[in-house]
């Protein structure tokens, strides 16, 4: 008999406190959202099933928990930690990008650059709210509204924090839907909703593609080298993509390899959120910072459109300024929508790619600027 | 240490300003030298620019009558682009060769099914009979 009740209380039951139950419940709605609702499943999915799984109570020292030393989980995690499903996520987004919309409109690479205005502005916030610099440069990335960036940054400065800000950076993204569009709405009139962007772009050539991603690595990490391990593989994925000599490499990179990091990243970071180390009141401090920061990349990319129009003569639709999120390919999806919602004619989605690709540049740069900021 | 006064201690104003400027300059560089491209490598391509070579034949030829000789004559002339390619460089190939009406006579190949897609923007000739 009493082995019996010792055996109760070593289970989950006995174990288990309203905060579990909480983010058990968290984990659900995910697995929810990502089945019934279709958003963004490729991540909320393996996120809420992983989430469900680190919450799970068991009694310490058993090597089960994902912050136990020699635990499955615990290796499992060591690609999040260290930064390795970043980069091989990298290495897949750039083996499936088409970087020839942005070739083609380059102008529009500068909406990219301006939408990482969130990330500096909630640097300063997070400060201000008494985030150590470390801590408020990895909330500030989710600003980027990328994902895996926001994880390698937050691994190298900050890990304790890579449970919540990950949460959070996905969270965002796939509320997309739900929060861009009022924004796009609020700061842009109907008129310049309605304006239509030239369909007559020159034509690429294969070697321009193929140039790019030499020309790009050279220049993004030269300026800013603590952006290699992002920008490299991504780069070299996409020169893969683009060279056609290689093309069972870059179907590989760009399906088995990027989809096999993503199931272990998504599920790792949500088995990190155990309730005793997620459950803090710096994580609500994250979230909150993390819907500002993503609300003001927004902004500050719709607003740098409206700036850029005054000196063009071929004005832009300012919708596309919320496609310099690197949310790919959400946020140009979501620009496309809101444009034909206002005219059914006006397609901005291969326009608003090209500011979703160069989103992806100008994040993966910021994180590198702010982590040799910080290794100071 | 809260608000401004801890924005100030952490250097956080320049660490703001400073990145800004160098995401917001290494963008513009780079889309500046993308706007280029296209210019550069067209300065290495005219110093290697050779006649045409496939001459009267496949210019003379009025693709749009008569597809059947146009593929056949044409086919050699994607030799270069590999087995599988991009129409957008099929199209600048029948340009720098001055072959009649290339976007007509692409269009017209591809209805025809003498070029056959592969998926992801790729075509390649239909096998022959």
């Amino acid at each position: 008999m009493e082995l019996f009740v010792e055996f109760l209380k070593n289970t989950g039951y006995y174990l288990a406190d309203i905060r579990y139950i909480l983010m058990i419940c968290v984990g659900i709605l995910f697995c929810f959202l990502a089945t019934a609702k279709k958003y963004e499943p490729l991540l909320l999915l393996p996120i809420g099933f992983g989430i469900i799984i680190g919450n799970i109570p068991f009694f310490r020292g058993f090597g089960l928990g994902i912050y136990e030393n020699n635990s499955v989980l615990h290796y499992l995690y060591f690609g999040v930690t260290s930064g390795v499903y970043p980069s091989i996520v990298f290495l897949g987004l750039g083996a499936m990008t088409d970087f020839s919309s942005m070739l083609a409109r380059p102008k529009l690479m500068l909406l990219g650059a301006a939408a990482q205005m969130g990330i500096y502005f909630t640097l300063l916030s997070a400060m201000a709210l008494g985030f150590a610099p470390k801590e408020a440069a990895s909330v500030a990335i989710i600003g980027g509204a990328d994902g895996p960036t926001s994880i390698f940054l937050t691994a190298k400065l900050a890990p304790h924090l890579i449970g919540p800000i990950a949460i959070a950076a996905y969270s965002y993204m796939a509320l997309i839907p739900i929060i861009q569009p009022p924004i796009m709405r609020f700061l842009t009139s109907r008129k310049e909703r309605l304006i239509r962007m030239p369909d007559t772009e020159r034509l690429i050539s294969r070697k321009e593609l193929l140039c790019f991603p030499i020309v790009g690595v050279i220049l993004c990490c030269f300026l800013a080298p603590a952006s290699i391990p992002l920008l490299g593989p991504f780069f070299f994925g996409n020169f893969m993509k683009e060279s056609r000599v290689v093309d069972r490499l870059a179907k590989t990179a760009s399906t088995a390899v990027i989809d096999t990091a993503t199931i272990f990243l998504g599920f790792t970071v949500g088995a990190s959120t155990q309730a005793d180390v997620f459950l803090t009141v710096k994580s609500l401090g994250i979230f909150l910072l993390g819907a500002v920061a993503f609300s003001i990349a927004t902004a500050s990319g719709v607003l740098f459109a409206k700036i850029m129009n005054i000196f063009l003569k071929e004005k832009i639709n300012p919708l596309l300024g919320a496609a310099g999120v690197s949310a790919v390919p959400g946020s140009a999806r979501e620009v496309h929508l809101v444009g034909l919602k206002e005219d059914p004619g006006n397609y901005l989605l291969m326009h608003a790619m090209a500011c979703n690709a160069s989103g992806v540049i100008g994040s993966a740069i910021c994180a590198g600027v702010l982590w040799s900021f910080m290794m100071r | 240490m809260l608000g401004l006064e801890a924005i100030s201690a952490h250097n956080g104003w320049a660490m703001a300003l400073t990145g800004t400027i160098i995401v917001m300059g290494g963008l513009s560089i780079l889309a500046f030298i993308i706007s280029q491209l296209h210019k550069i490598i067209g300065l290495f391509e005219k110093k290697k620019k050779a006649p045409p070579r496939f001459g009267p034949a496949a210019a003379d030829i009025d693709a749009l009558k008569d597809l059947e000789t146009a593929a056949r004559i044409y086919r050699p002339l994607t030799a270069e682009l590999g087995e599988r390619f991009l129409l957008a460089d099929l199209y600048r190939l029948f340009e720098k060769e001055n072959l009649p009406h290339p976007h007509l006579t692409i269009s017209a190949l591809r209805d025809a099914d003498y070029l056959v897609p592969l998926g992801e923007g790729l075509f390649n000739w239909k096998k022959p009979d």
